[in-house]
């Protein structure tokens, strides 16, 4: 809400600054967006004097006048506009004034005729719409005078809060003006003279729903004559950010910033005679002021005549009786209307009014029959015509009346934390025009809708509320205007000092360890939109099953279906990830093309999918990283990321969270990520998800770097939890090695001798892969892959055999399961 | 043999025992020359030999002689041996010379997002007045993200957040962590000390300052007699953790349907250009709110608030743009190591 200051200042005297004010509706809760001066941009232009206006010698459109500036200092200025003539005083902008339409001022020939400077129009200086004729100002408008100080405005730009519609008015900013400073609030209703003509002869007014309209108030002005409003309405509507439209519109705009009443002007001529507040019929049609025909719906509520709907209440008139040069008589409509249904009307058409905006937020009773005559006095001032004797009043019982609300002064302190005094909270709460008295009898406090509170008398004040306070309802509401009003700066910071809540783990404990460790060797973390189109969520998904069991459980189970948004911004962004490797790829692939040859990121997040029983939220962790693994020493080759490097970090991983990882041979193919051949399923304990290098056929491929990719839920992710481990101390014996290397055939899979070797030599407290080779010695495709088994003999002895014999029936059952071939063994 | 000729011998070979030495070059020379001389089959053992000829009288005075010429060998051994020790020990010094001046290669460096540090950071600083962290979902319902915060169908409250719907009917993801609120209280008694971060989303054009997905922080705290005073307390020393202890705060009344008092929390210190930058929303938990999450609100009282925590990344990073955060640009990362 744009305030302009000379506007505030009729209804409540402001000693303070600008830059004050603002501070101080700031600190009031009445935040300010900005101070501006309207005006500002008029530099070189000054207030003149015609001195005189004659014909030019040469040209029949153009006359030239002498104006004066200064005390000595008189221009000789060629201007074509004919409202002028000798005495008057005007806006003379001077060389090197730039226009608000970018135009900048020369001396410039005009048919022979020297101009120094050139005579404004309201149009020509963005002040008034006006562009006939010079903007003629007051006679006594200080010579020489900038512009800007003359015709320039202060105004504060206040972000009115959705409870507090009353402040979308200069009345209402004047209130709380007057609660900073203590002034009084005047607001002085002009008066109207009515004419002999009665508004009952010729109209009537019915109301369907009192629900839905609660009061309605109609005028008449009749004799009008439609034209521009006086240029210092003009002027004062534009400065607030309203457009002029005509001086009959302008009144009704006026009337509503200053009251903050939205009120319509309807062509007398374009309505009927039966004015008709009622819902429209289904498919009824409306062409609304906007010049958009449109289809009403059973829940609009329309202002009608005998004929059809005229106007989409409160929200926008309609056409067909808009208020035109052609008007003559005009019919004023003041109305309340249920908020909701003028909120929803303007959602369903797509159609929000500085009207709706402030009907949605409620509308003072009283206020109808006043903005109504409000209006017709400004009409009748502007546009001349006779106000008709009385008006059309749906429900002049209607009123607003003070809300009395008990509340405990001793529960205000109690909740800010303050000893303010009764008595002091009174008076804070008049300042702001809500009165406090003792309750002549025990009354309930309404702490919530539904709950209310019995006290004694004595601990209790009655609040009278006025009715344009909608917002305030419950006791806390007076709580907060009394900390606002006593000034939250004033409230002393303390620390809240009683019971502490008992142990509760904390869900991130694991996860900032994993970001720690992965930082610590290289991995940078990344957070990458959980929104994403469609091609990217199509490149991969985990697959259905792949975590299972307390793993789904306790990290989230993924799901295939997708979830898409109802109103997405944009088709790249309008569903939610399933993975989170194809948005991390994205980003690696950006920061390839930003130069990084090398780089890894993982992010922690979610993913997201459609389930039987509703939405669902998994938590994972991936992994993107390519090329080298840090700088090489000089002369040295660097590490490069590959499958091994990759699962060194998930090991690294698994360690802090306390899983063992195992790698499978990867069976489902739903991915355009993950290259066939070269990739792997996670399982094991309390880990599951999927590692592998970029599918050779991904648009990101390249010879080098390669991208490694991972993907999985840890046991811990989500909900921070670690196992403790048990450790047994370690016997005095030294652990004994045992190698054992088998020629493995084609397509068996090392990670399942590995898995089996575990399975079967129980005794082992460690299973390594430590060698492991194709080719001399070996049939094609056959491959020697070395086990080293370690164990710790509780004692030096008769351990031997029961380790030789698991070994036996770790080879044999290879043999049996793979058609393994024991190449060798040795012990250490 | 005379005990003149034993020992003219003995002087003889002391004083070619003194030569060899001074011109041994190595403590492996000096290691042969010392056994060839004092060993089992050295020099001295061999001259000794003729003892045995010598009458008992000569005896000890060859025996004294001979102990005085093995002290003065092992003598002259352990002199010569540091000069040569120290020689050799210079010559490896020498030998292994190399620049160790050069800058050393790098590890790979990993690097923290400031997103995920600045909800760590506050975590941290919430933790040591017994806030844990607790987290919701970040797919919602219209009940919990509005109406159950006080927040009714059709108020014009609810243009302060634009939505983005699922298409499942009822379906929202959260605008705000807020109804992590709810949540909280439905499953915990009082005293309850949380913050709920996580990632949020508005129907919201990007621009250097918003973006369709952020992350919030929520804070909660519902006690017995708890006060605007000391949600300004808690709050004061929020600013001081995130800020630095030259941090100033400034409360003035702010709006938010879920909590009544409202507070606006703006902060200014040493890195803020522009005077007061508004940094996160506050109040008491509205009583409707308390009610709908199962507490008693005449029993009990509570404050909440709710922090951006881009903006708060964004003022401590000194990063100018919030589209930067999601760039994840490496270069960007690792100058946050």
């Amino acid at each position: 809400m744009r305030i302009p200051l000379s506007w505030l200042r009729e209804l409540v005297d402001v000693q303070l600054t600008p830059e004050q004010l603002a501070d101080a509706l700031t600190l009031r809760g009445l935040e300010v967006r900005g101070v501006e001066r309207w005006g500002s941009a008029w530099n070189k232009m000054v207030v003149g004097e015609l001195l005189e206006v004659v014909p030019h010698p040469r040209a029949d459109r153009l006359q030239l006048t002498k104006v004066r500036i200064g005390k000595d200092q008189v221009l000789e200025v060629v201007c074509g506009a004919r409202n002028i003539a000798a005495g008057q005083r005007v806006p003379v902008a001077l060389i090197g004034a730039h226009m608000p339409d970018g135009r900048t001022i020369e001396r410039a020939e005009k048919m022979g005729v020297a101009s120094e400077g050139m005579l404004c129009s309201g149009a020509e200086l963005d002040a008034t719409d006006d562009g006939d004729g010079i903007l003629i100002l007051d006679a006594k408008a200080p010579l020489g005078t900038p512009l800007s100080d003359y015709l320039g405005e202060d105004v504060i730009d206040v972000d009115v809060k959705p409870n507090r519609g009353d402040l979308l008015s200069i009345l209402g900013l004047a209130r709380e003006v007057a609660g900073i400073t203590g002034a009084p609030v005047n607001y002085h209703t002009r008066s109207i003279t009515e004419s002999g003509e009665k508004i009952s002869d010729g109209l009537s007014l019915s109301v369907d729903d009192a629900g839905l309209a609660p009061r309605v108030v109609l005028r008449v002005v009749d004799g009008v004559k439609v034209g521009a409003a006086p240029d210092a309405v003009q002027m004062r509507l534009k400065a607030a950010g309203l457009r002029s439209i005509s001086n009959v519109v302008d009144a009704t705009n006026y009337i509503m910033l200053e009251l903050g009443k939205p009120t319509h002007a309807f062509d007398r001529r374009a309505v009927g005679d039966k004015i008709h507040v009622r819902l429209a019929k289904r498919d009824e049609t409306l062409e609304t002021l906007d010049h958009v025909s449109r289809t009403l719906d059973g829940s609009d509520l329309v202002i009608a005549d005998e004929r059809g709907a005229l106007a989409l209440a409160g929200v926008m008139g309609g056409a067909s009786s808009e208020v035109g040069d052609q008007t003559s008589s005009v019919i004023i409509e003041s109305a309340v209307f249920a908020p909701t249904s003028i909120r929803r009307s303007a959602q369903r058409h797509s159609l929000r009014s500085e009207a709706s905006h402030r009907f949605e937020r409620g509308q003072e009773l009283d206020l109808a029959p006043v903005a109504a005559e409000q209006v017709a006095a400004l009409i009748s001032a502007w546009a001349g015509g006779s106000v008709r004797a009385g008006s059309l009043d749906s429900d002049p019982k209607a009123i607003g009346t003070l809300r009395a609300l008990p509340f405990r002064p001793a529960r205000v302190r109690s909740l800010i934390g303050v000893e303010i005094p009764s008595e002091k909270q009174a008076s804070l709460l008049a300042s702001i025009g809500i009165q406090c008295s003792d309750v002549a009898a025990a009354s309930p406090v309404q702490v919530t809708r539904t709950r209310t509170v019995h006290t004694e008398k004595g601990s209790l004040l009655l609040a009278s509320v006025p009715a344009w306070r909608r917002d305030i309802e419950f006791e806390a509401d007076i709580a907060e205007e009394v900390a606002r009003l006593y000034g939250y700066d004033r409230i002393p910071p303390t620390l809240p000092g009683r019971d502490l809540p008992g142990y509760r783990p904390q869900p991130t404990t694991l996860r900032d360890l994993l970001r720690a460790q992965l930082a610590a060797v290289g991995v940078n973390e990344a957070v990458t939109h959980a929104l994403v189109s469609e091609e990217l969520s199509n490149r991969h998904a985990e697959p259905i099953g792949l975590v299972s069991g307390e793993l789904a459980e306790s990290e989230g189970a993924a799901s295939s279906a997708l979830l898409t948004l109802a109103n997405p911004l944009s088709v790249d962004h309008d569903r939610l990830r399933r993975s989170l490797l194809p948005s991390l790829l994205d980003r690696a692939e950006a920061n390839v093309r930003y130069g990084a040859q090398s780089g890894a990121l993982f992010e922690i997040g979610r993913g997201y999918g459609g389930g039987s029983s509703g939405p669902l939220e998994w938590t994972r962790l991936a992994v993107v990283a390519w090329g080298e693994m840090g700088a090489a020493a000089p002369g040295e080759s660097p590490r490069l990321w590959d499958l091994n490097e990759m699962k060194r970090v998930i090991s690294l991983l698994t360690g802090v969270a306390d899983a063992s990882p195992r790698y499978l041979r990867l069976v489902v193919g739903d991915s355009t990520l993950l290259h066939p051949g070269r990739s792997a399923r996670i399982g094991g304990d309390g880990i599951a998800g999927l590692v592998g290098e970029l599918h050779p056929g991904a648009p990101e491929w390249r010879e080098a770097p390669r991208f490694i990719l991972a993907e999985f839920a840890l046991r811990g992710l989500s909900a921070g939890l670690q196992k403790v481990r048990k450790v047994t101390l370690p016997p005095t014996t030294p652990p004994v090695q045992r190698d054992v290397a088998l020629a493995a055939p084609d397509g068996v899979a090392v990670g399942d001798l590995v898995a089996l070797a575990r399975e079967a030599v129980p005794l082992a407290v460690r299973v390594e892969l430590f060698d492991l080779f194709s080719g001399a010695g070996l049939a094609k495709g056959e491959r020697s892959v070395g086990l080293r088994f370690t164990f710790q003999p509780p004692q030096a002895t008769a351990f031997d055999e029961a380790i030789s014999d698991q070994l036996a029936a770790f080879t044999t059952s290879a043999s049996k399961r793979y058609g393994t071939q024991v190449r060798g063994a040795e012990a250490e | 043999m005379e005990l003149a000729a034993l020992e003219k011998q003995l002087r003889t070979l002391q004083a070619e025992s003194a030569k060899k030495i001074g011109a041994a070059a190595s403590l492996a020379d000096l290691e042969e020359i010392g056994s060839s001389l004092l060993g089992k089959k050295g020099a001295l053992t061999d001259l000794l030999r003729g003892i045995g000829s010598l009458s008992a009288d000569d005896r000890p005075k060859i025996g004294a002689l001979a102990n005085e010429v093995r002290a003065a060998i092992e003598a002259a051994l352990e002199s010569r041996r540091a000069i040569a020790g120290a020689a050799e020990l210079s010559a490896r010094i020498a030998d292994e010379t190399e620049d160790a001046t050069t800058p050393g290669p790098l590890p790979a460096f990993g690097s923290l997002h400031p997103i995920p540090e600045t909800i760590s950071a506050i975590a941290q600083i919430m933790g040591s007045f017994g806030f844990t962290v607790a987290e919701g979902q970040e797919i919602e319902d219209d009940v919990t993200n509005f109406q159950l915060l006080n927040i009714p169908e059709d108020h014009p409250s609810r243009d302060l957040w634009d939505t983005l719907y699922l298409r499942e009917p009822g379906r929202l993801l959260r605008t705000h962590t807020s109804p992590g609120q709810i949540r909280t209280m439905r499953a915990v008694e009082p005293p309850i000390r949380v913050i709920l971060p996580g990632r949020c989303f508005r129907y919201e054009a990007v621009d250097a300052s918003h973006g369709f997905e952020f992350h919030q922080v929520e804070g909660l705290l519902v006690d017995r007699g708890t006060t605007l005073a000391d949600l300004k307390g808690i709050l004061d020393e929020l600013a001081r953790g995130l800020f630095g202890p030259e941090a100033r705060t400034r409360f003035r009344p702010g709006y938010y349907p879920f909590t009544e008092p409202s507070v606006a929390v703006d902060v200014s210190w040493g890195g803020s250009r522009d005077g007061w930058m508004t940094i996160l929303g506050a109040g008491m938990v509205h009583p409707i709110v308390l009610e709908n999450g199962g507490i008693d609100p005449e029993t009990h009282q509570g404050f909440a608030f709710g922090l951006g925590v881009e903006r708060i990344a964004m003022l401590r990073h000194g990063i100018p743009d919030l589209r930067a955060m999601l760039e994840n640009d490496l270069r960007m990362l690792r100058g946050l190591r």
